[in-house]
């Protein structure tokens, strides 16, 4: 009993970091129809900022992790300008591709940065470092911290998206652009906050998570792959089910690390992923009638 | 007479002397009267670049060294590097290209171990003299290649000193944890091994991922299992991940890591909570922190030469692989040939190298390191010798 308590609280708390990361790739996906394959760079990108404010340059936390929020959210405006609108007469194959060489440029620039200064950066946790005691279990602070932050951005994202204007402008230009731009709306500035909105995520995902995760100039790809996972099995268009997706991916891989053999735990991301793509291709909060993409 | 005499006899000298000097030029790739051309390959980008670049910025702040105090024997020692990506098609590239476009007259390099062991026919079929710097893999040398040697531990060496450290302290129920790919999987095997031929059952068997984020289904079965001792086979971020998580569930086995995790204060930064490092020790190739005094030297060097870099081991590694490839390039003499460099290989016997923890014998063998040293950590971040094993 023990040992499945340990397991669905790990599951639950590794199921936030997907979620958040998985967050992020939605919000430019349900704009865009763009799945952006440096989303896990920007991750990285979040986390080398917020070490280099706080512990190279000695920034209080909270202005490291603005600062390092607000440095991601300009490289997302960056990517879309040079990965998304500069191709997308080309195709979203092209697009793809050129979110593939964002990812690589992202990935050189912090080795060349970062990459003499160890092979693992530490970034400190917002919380002690020390587990904390709940019932018979243990959990590490920070994955609460992460789980939280989950939490909150989905809210926050819920509210953006149905209260705001903005974010009203944008599931209108998500669901049909040239009615948008009918009505008078910019449809490429929409475009270029969106990808920043996503990135931004990315970047405070980072920051939160580089304690538990380390930080290293490909620590993004794994990430990254692990949110797809759940945001396909959420619905790639589903804010709620990014974190479902996530917190379920969590659970099936540490149920089946735990009791089946920890040598199956990387390769529940890829079986969920292409069982949701073969049994609900439109994830499961994702809309009911399949779109043509 | 006498006197135009002695001169024609002296520049008749002179000439045979620079005739001479030409002459070995022209005939020894990557040497001249000046300058001997050294080649290293090993991954300069992708994720594990640190294997490959830092140790080649280790192995160049040692030439740098050399070269201010005149070289050896009069010729500048110059560092040509190649990229493999840590990949064995990358490999073979990089030691096609040191040796037929660069000519290099040696190599000093091979980070990854299966690009390395992929590259092993092409070097031993170019005859180029080939002293390994941090890949570990058996097969490097074993079976031995008259051109290639190693001073860094191979991976056998290391798996079976890490059973003996865990038997030697009188641990019953032995586990792995290891990373499956190539890297894992050549120490793993020969681990797998020596466990068959003591007539030891592993009693759990648990894999972990370069890039794990959580080992608490990995240390539950250990616990599980009631492992007392644990054989990692991974790098420092599996280990980190690892032990975090059974310090979470109160699980405190002792930890046998190896030369991945060589860094201990950095490998306790990476786990975070106070003391996690108590019950671990690792095996090294350079027996004290990078921070240590005994460092200051390089750690300036490194930064004169490389200003975004802190002194690593890795970048140790470099520079004691480069300490000992001097020493034979000074005992193959001034007239430098591949065949007289790589015989005086026998000539290393017993080196105390300012770097390695044990001495360095080549005389008679290819793996030329056979020291397996071990060290924990006191206090967070005070590096202290741990023992060393006797190998059965």
């Amino acid at each position: 009993m023990l040992m499945f308590s340990y397991l669905m609280a790990t599951g639950i708390t590794t199921g936030a970091f997907y979620a958040l990361v998985a967050l992020g790739i939605v919000i430019v996906y349900k704009s865009t129809e763009v799945v952006n394959l440096a989303h896990g760079e920007l991750f990285m990108v979040g986390g080398m900022l917020a070490y280099t404010c706080y512990v190279m340059f000695g920034i209080p936390y909270l202005p490291s992790l603005l600062l390092a929020v607000a440095g991601a959210f300009v490289v997302g405006i960056i990517t879309e300008r040079v990965a998304y609108r500069s191709v997308l007469k080309h195709g979203l194959a092209s697009v793809l591709v050129a979110t593939i060489g964002v990812s690589f440029i992202l990935k050189g620039i912090a080795r060349h940065i970062w990459g003499g200064k160890g092979d693992y950066l530490t970034f400190p946790p917002i919380v002690s470092p020390e587990p904390l005691q709940f019932g018979n279990i243990m959990i590490m602070s920070q994955q609460l911290v992460v789980l939280l932050a989950a939490i909150v951005v989905m809210v926050g994202l819920g509210i953006f998206f149905k209260r705001t204007r903005a974010g009203k402008w944008m599931q209108a230009t998500a669901s049909n652009p040239k009615a948008a731009t009918l009505c008078g709306l910019r449809i490429d500035r929409i475009y270029m906050y969106t990808f920043g909105v996503g990135a931004a995520v990315a970047g405070a995902a980072g920051v939160l998570m580089s304690p538990l995760t380390l930080l290293y100039p490909d620590v993004g790809f794994v990430l990254f792959i692990k949110g797809m996972a759940a945001a396909v099995l959420g619905g790639l268009t589903s804010i709620p089910g990014a974190v479902l997706g996530g917190l379920l991916l969590g659970l099936a891989e540490q149920l089946a690390a735990g009791y089946l053999h920890s040598s199956i735990q990387d390769v529940v991301a890829f079986l969920i992923i292409m069982l949701a793509l073969i049994f609900l291709p439109t994830g499961l909060l994702g809309p009911r009638g399949l779109r043509k993409i | 007479m006498k006197r135009l005499g002695s001169t024609i006899c002296a520049a008749v000298a002179m000439t045979a002397a620079i005739a001479t000097g030409s002459a070995q030029a022209a005939d020894v790739d990557g040497v001249t009267a000046t300058e001997i051309r050294v080649g290293t390959f090993g991954p300069l980008t992708g994720p594990v670049y640190m294997y490959g670049k830092l140790s080649m910025n280790g192995v160049e702040v040692f030439f740098n060294k050399l070269n201010e105090q005149g070289g050896i024997h009069g010729r500048k020692l110059v560092l040509v590097r190649e990229d493999d990506l840590c990949k064995p098609e990358g490999a073979i590239a990089a030691v096609k290209k040191l040796v037929h476009q660069h000519k290099v007259f040696g190599i000093i390099g091979g980070a990854c171990s299966n690009p390395t062991l992929a590259a092993r026919p092409e070097i031993e079929k170019a005859g180029v003299p080939f002293h390994v710097f941090a890949a570990v893999a058996d097969g490097i040398v074993d079976p031995p290649a008259t051109n290639i040697y190693t001073t860094q531990l191979t991976a056998s060496i290391e798996s079976r000193a890490q059973i003996q450290w865990a038997l030697d302290r009188g641990a019953k129920k032995l586990a792995i944890v290891a990373q499956h790919d190539a890297w894992g999987r050549a120490r793993y095997e020969p681990m797998l091994k020596d466990f068959k031929a003591r007539g030891l059952q592993v009693v759990a068997d648990e894999e972990v991922t370069v890039d794990q984020n959580d080992g608490t289904a990995q240390a539950l079965r250990l616990k599980a299992a009631g492992a007392d001792a644990i054989m990692l086979l991974g790098y420092p971020k599996a280990a980190a991940v690892l032990i975090r998580d059974s310090i979470k569930i109160g699980y405190k086995p002792l930890w046998v890591g190896q030369t991945a995790i060589q860094d201990l204060p950095a490998l306790q930064g990476l786990i975070g909570i106070n003391g996690a490092l108590g019950d671990f020790v690792s095996i090294t190739t350079v027996p004290g922190h990078p921070d240590n005094p005994q460092y200051a030297e390089w750690r300036k060097r490194l930064k004169d030469t490389f200003p975004n870099d802190e002194l690593s081991v890795f970048n140790l590694m470099g520079v004691a692989a480069a300490e000992v490839f001097a020493k034979v390039l000074d005992a193959a003499g001034k007239d430098l040939t591949r065949e007289k460099f790589l015989a005086a290989y026998n000539t290393i016997d017993n080196f105390k190298s300012s770097i390695y923890p044990g001495p360095i014998t080549c005389k008679g063998k290819h793996q030329c390191n056979q020291s397996p040293a071990f060290v924990k950590l006191e206090n967070n971040n005070n590096v202290v010798f741990a023992g060393t094993v006797t190998l059965k």
